[in-house]
């Protein structure tokens, strides 16, 4: 296992010159790299190495960093290993390259990413709605949408719960448990 | 003769006793509830032996379960079924989330109160409700059928501008077929 994700580090590097590697425990290695090469190194992987399989596409909002994170997760029947690909694109107008040439099943997950998260796809052959109809509001998925205040506005409430709260404020009531500094950052 | 008021009573009580032991169930599960279906009607709990059986198209069925949480997408089909189904008809709202939003209280696409949408005969709480409360919430709906109070297919009609108020509030773009009654 360590020696295929060796050469598979080695291969990527000596072919594309601005990625980084990241060696994690068991079958997973992550690239890093720019968002003009995402194409390029998916195709190399998919045609060159045999990671012929797209196992996911996820998107992550780093609303501090002002950017938009694109991990492309591939598998390969024959080396057994996962390889992450991460890109960032920034936040404002953010653009990817479209590569459903390469999956035909990546054009699902990019029509979910662009209604969830309002990322544009170059070149995306799809219907304009997915899986939310007649939305009107902000892309639902983003960090700075305030969904509590959305759902209060729009939707008709019956009295007797206005002290519905987070559940981690009761549990900390209740066992005088302390919350850790880095969650009281995302406390509502 | 026919018309007098005494043997209209006599037709009702008949209708309402055939009508209380014969609940089709319409087979369409929406959210998390309708898992909670399968044992209720299968020889554990034995719903049919209280006349309570599946349907499977909305012009056949008596009784529509919304079991569970409604998005404003689901919503929308729900209404077009129970417009299609045939009188009487009787609506359960089925689990918290129908009746107060639940744990999808503050989702940006999931209804909080069903009765504001659709008329509700009967609310079962619980999340979920075990076969033994959705049993009983049968029978307290065969029992309102016997009084001839389960008449939430009356109220919609008679306040249908207030409902499709609602349902268009929260559906932007309406474009369903208008059903007359």
């Amino acid at each position: 296992m360590k020696e295929i994700k060796k050469t598979v580090i080695e291969k990527i590097t000596t072919h594309f010159k601005e990625v980084t590697a990241q060696q994690h425990d068991g079958n997973r290695v992550d690239f890093f790299i720019g968002k003009e090469e995402i194409p390029a190194i998916l195709f190399f992987l998919k045609d060159e190495m045999g990671y012929n399989h797209l196992s996911h596409i996820a998107c992550v909002d780093w609303l501090e960093e002002k950017e938009f994170e694109i991990v492309y997760i591939v598998w390969s029947y024959t080396d057994k290993i996962k390889i992450f690909v991460h890109t960032r694109v920034e936040r404002e107008n953010p653009v990817m390259d479209n590569v459903d040439m390469i999956w035909r099943q990546a054009n699902t997950y990019e029509r979910e990413m662009k209604e969830m998260y309002g990322i544009e796809f170059t070149g995306l052959e799809a219907p304009e709605e997915f899986l939310l109809e007649d939305w009107e509001g902000p892309p639902p998925m983003r960090r700075d949408f305030d969904t509590e205040a959305y759902a209060r506005e729009k939707f008709w409430e019956r009295p007797g719960r206005e002290d519905a709260r987070d559940v981690r404020e009761t549990i900390i009531e209740r066992t005088g448990e302390e919350l850790p500094d880095f969650a009281k950052k995302y406390k509502r | 003769m026919i018309n007098d008021k005494n043997s209209q009573k006599i037709v009702d009580i008949i209708q309402n006793f055939a009508r209380q032991h014969s609940l089709w169930v319409l087979a369409y599960g929406t959210g998390c509830g309708a898992i909670e279906l399968p044992p209720t009607m299968t020889s554990r709990y034995d719903a049919e032996r209280l006349g309570v059986r599946g349907a499977a198209t909305p012009r056949q069925a008596d009784v529509l379960l919304i079991t569970g949480y409604l998005t404003t997408k689901t919503l929308k089909r729900v209404i077009r079924v129970y417009e299609q189904m045939q009188d009487p008809k009787y609506v359960i709202g089925f689990g918290s989330c129908t009746i107060n939003g639940g744990m999808y209280w503050d989702s940006y696409n999931t209804i909080k109160a069903l009765d504001r949408y659709m008329p509700v005969d009967i609310y079962i709480n619980g999340c979920m409700p075990r076969p033994e409360a959705v049993l009983s919430g049968f029978a307290k709906l065969q029992k309102l059928i016997q009084a001839g109070k389960a008449d939430g297919a009356k109220k919609y009609k008679e306040n249908l501008e207030w409902y499709r108020a609602n349902q268009k509030n929260v559906i932007p773009n309406w474009r369903m077929p208008e059903y007359n009654w």
